[in-house]
């Protein structure tokens, strides 16, 4: 986190998805009104009172939004832990428990790969009912190839190093190898696709939303809000900006969060710190340097 | 220099010879399109696009009035919502009014050439009432059988009515050839009537090209040549659809009237049957206790759903006709006025404190006439969730379903609204087998009653307060049938609940 924090992208990403994790925990509190409550306002235009104007049944749009984030955070946070957790193991494993397992973990992969996950996503709330956990979970697994395929390529680098054979030679365990080794390794680039996901899991959420799959009306959500501000769009042409915003910024950020990931992990990141702190004390130099003739003195 | 101007020269001069050429020639290449679809076509964009063909399977629901486009009835009705001869030129009943006999016009044809005639009335009535996936049998039960004498269908009864006429119109009986009819899944796919158009081309769910038919019996008063009925996209795209011109006729969602009257759109309104309401099961809790029901009656404020929902174009009800219609009762009017204090106070009384109901709305589709239900029960205590269930009809038809929304378009046969509504067996009655006390005595006689009897108005106005007295059922607003559509079409005529072309120009440059 130190070095996210160290560059620019990483700390208005870390900032935004701040103010995002915010809404998602006191949205609801922070809310100037009811967002379910009805008035007879309806369409209003953006006002003191509410500042984004009111929806087609008069409810406050900016206590809605707020209302809607926590949905909308937790399904993508569903989204991308299910991935995680469904293409990690797996990954891992694969290189582990020999060829069988190999063999079919990556033809699974390949399969769910294969499948639109949006498609996917409406069949099974079809299937099994509308709500937005199963659509998620299902969302997730389907997502899952991209963790695990990184987590496999990060666990063969590790398994053929000489100090991993060294390891096993001299009896290191496989659950103390990969404590020990595999999850430094590891852990950068999945950290990488997990910002990225979480991205992609806001986008899916919206998606399902703005189609009306998952969520029960009235349950505000941005992509519900999207979806319910088009069909007014003769009364209230502004209206969709405010949503379309929201979603547009966190997928940003989070994409820029996974960018600022990758470039400070690994190597490459401690090469680039080791270079930022030469060169921040190369600037710190001036305020120390001696006086030319101290200089030439000393060189004496 | 002087060579420079000369090529210049001679480029503005070969410029305006192919300007000249040019837009001549494409303009007459669009002339051209407008000549190949017929020069006279209407491009209707539907809300209504016929999911099936076949107007067994149909049903008698909306989509009948696509349909009508290719079949024809024996009646259709006229602008104060009368049967009217349509393939029947007219009938008559026997002196006990348990038998009607329909005297068809000569000489008609389906469009696959075989002749209209009583025989193939009688493979109608009997297909609607047999055939295993037809939608149609419970709209027949009054008719026993019917007797093919060469153009004269005799219709035998199981009881006196005389509704029949006024039923056998577009939305139950429209009459496939029999030929064409003897493989229904074929019918379905390939249309073939005896209405003002023929079907060219269908692409299911998405588009349909009809060619007018000149073998109709009034073709002479049909004046649109093709007609593209094409499944209408999402609302918010229709109007540019019609600025544009993909379009020149529309059903709109009252949320697109002001953007369509903006675009210098004809904005109109059809007369029609739209009736919404809220649907209890009282055998069901807590609907089983009558303070419960007559607490929601009165927790209900109709304006809103006007106001909010149809932009000021619908209409408060709390009846299943419009005011001024024959089955309106006007001794029925308000009898369950908007008093949430009242409905407080009923609650209070069958011993429910405010969050103790807590009921599941069940719809089909998201529906914003859903969140005022519940946003004006949970005014008075009541605690309402919403539940989508894309299977909804199956619930609901069933009758398992206890709290729902149901909006129906009616039925030109005023008795047919009613027993639908309100009889033992109604498909929209959610609390079946109840019926309001008095209400099959009221039916009877209504249909002991000739239509054109002194007494009939007052009948069924009758029938329809006793119908009233439900408890299933609380109506709530008539959405307006909207339509926009472009100068180049001319008026429509006024009958309700129906989309007739009879008469109806579209001028050739749409």
């Amino acid at each position: 986190m130190r070095r996210v924090l160290s560059l620019t992208s990483g700390r208005i990403a870390v900032a935004v998805l701040a103010v995002v994790a915010l809404l998602a925990v006191l949205g609801p509190l922070l809310a100037p009104h009811d967002p379910l409550a009805t008035s007879t306002h309806t369409l209003a235009p953006a006002s003191a009172g509410h500042w984004l104007g009111t929806d087609y049944l008069g409810r406050d749009v900016f206590s809605r939004l707020l209302a809607g984030s926590r949905i909308s955070v937790l399904g993508s946070l569903e989204v991308a832990l299910t991935a995680l957790v469904a293409g990690t193991v797996p990954g891992i494993l694969s290189v582990q428990l020999g060829r069988v397992f190999e063999w079919a973990t990556l033809r699974l992969a390949d399969t769910l790969v294969a499948l639109p996950f949006l498609l996917f996503a409406v069949a099974v709330v079809a299937l099994l009912g509308n709500g937005l956990t199963q659509a998620m979970l299902v969302t997730g697994v389907l997502v899952s190839p991209l963790f695990y395929r990184v987590a496999r390529a990060a666990t063969l680098a590790v398994a053929r190093a000489p100090y991993v054979e060294a390891a096993l030679i001299a009896g290191a365990g496989t659950g103390w190898i990969v404590r020990r080794h595999l999850w430094a390794k590891v852990l950068p680039p999945l950290a990488v696709a997990l910002a990225q996901t979480v991205g992609t899991g806001f986008v899916i959420v919206s998606s399902l939303t703005f189609l009306g799959i998952g969520v029960q009306p009235p349950a505000p959500t941005w992509g519900g809000l999207l979806a319910s501000d088009l069909g007014y769009l003769g009364h209230q042409p502004w209206a969709p900006v405010a949503p379309a915003l929201l979603v547009m910024l966190t997928v940003w950020a989070a994409n820029l969060l996974a960018d600022a990931l990758r470039d400070v992990s690994g190597e490459a990141g401690r090469t680039l710190l080791r270079g930022r702190a030469a060169r921040a004390r190369t600037a710190a130099v001036p305020s120390v340097t001696p006086t030319p003739d101290a200089h030439a003195g000393g060189a004496r | 220099m002087l060579r420079r101007g000369r090529v210049r020269g001679r480029a503005a001069a070969i410029g305006t010879a192919l300007a000249v050429l040019l837009v001549p020639a494409l303009s007459s290449c669009a002339g051209d399109s407008t000549a190949a679809t017929g020069g006279h076509t209407l491009k209707w964009a539907s809300s209504y696009f016929p999911a099936h063909w076949d107007p067994v399977v149909g049903g008698s629901g909306a989509q009948f009035r696509e349909l009508a486009l290719v079949y024809a009835s024996l009646t259709r009705v006229n602008a104060k919502g009368e049967a009217v001869p349509d393939l029947a030129r007219s009938w008559e009943y026997n002196a006990r009014g348990d038998q009607v006999t329909f005297h068809l016009r000569p000489g008609l044809k389906f469009s696959d050439g075989q002749p209209v005639d009583a025989n193939a009335v009688k493979a109608a009535v009997e297909r609607a009432q047999r055939q295993k996936n037809s939608a149609l049998f419970g709209d027949l039960t009054s008719i026993r059988s019917v007797q093919a004498r060469g153009l004269d269908a005799v219709v035998r009864l199981t009881q006196v009515d005389y509704q029949i006429p006024q039923l056998l119109g577009e939305r139950v009986l429209q009459i496939a050839s029999p030929k064409a009819a003897g493989s229904p899944a074929e019918l379905d796919r390939n249309p073939v009537g005896a209405g003002p158009f023929t079907v060219t081309q269908l692409i299911p769910g998405t588009k349909a090209v009809l060619r007018k038919n000149p073998g109709y019996w009034d073709a002479k008063n049909i004046h649109i040549d093709t007609v593209e009925l094409t499944s209408a996209p999402d609302a918010s795209t229709v109007v540019s659809g019609l600025r544009t011109g993909v379009y020149n006729f529309a059903d709109l969602d009252p949320r697109q009237a002001a953007d369509a009257k903006r675009a210098g759109l004809d904005v109109f309104t059809q007369p029609g049957f739209n009736a919404s309401n809220i649907s209890l099961n009282i055998n069901k809790a807590p609907f089983d206790d009558p303070r419960v029901v007559d607490a929601v009656r009165h927790a209900i404020d109709r304006r809103e759903f006007v106001d909010k929902l149809t932009f000021g174009y619908g209409q408060a009800t709390d009846q299943p006709f419009p005011e001024g219609y024959v089955a309106y009762d006007p001794k029925s009017a308000d009898r369950y006025p908007y008093d949430p204090a009242e409905s407080r106070r009923l609650l209070k009384r069958a011993g429910h404190r405010p969050g103790d109901i807590r009921l599941t709305l069940v719809i089909p589709a998201e529906d914003p006439a859903a969140e005022i239900v519940q946003s004006q029960l949970a005014k008075v205590g009541i605690i309402v969730t919403i539940r989508i269930d894309k299977n909804w009809a199956t619930p609901f038809f069933a009758k398992d379903l206890t709290f729902s929304l149901y909006a129906t378009t009616g039925r030109d046969s005023a008795l047919q609204t009613l027993t639908a509504h309100f009889g033992p067996h109604g498909p929209l009655n959610l609390s079946s087998p109840y019926e309001p006390a008095g209400f099959e005595a009221a039916v009877a006689k209504v249909r002991a009653t000739p239509l054109s009897s002194p007494h009939y108005a007052e009948e069924l106005q009758a029938a329809t307060r006793a119908g009233l007295a439900s408890r299933a059922l609380v109506f709530t607003y008539s959405s307006p049938n909207l339509f926009a559509k472009s100068k180049a079409v001319s008026g429509l005529p006024k009958n309700p609940a129906h989309i007739n072309w009879t008469g109806v120009t579209v001028a050739g440059a749409n």
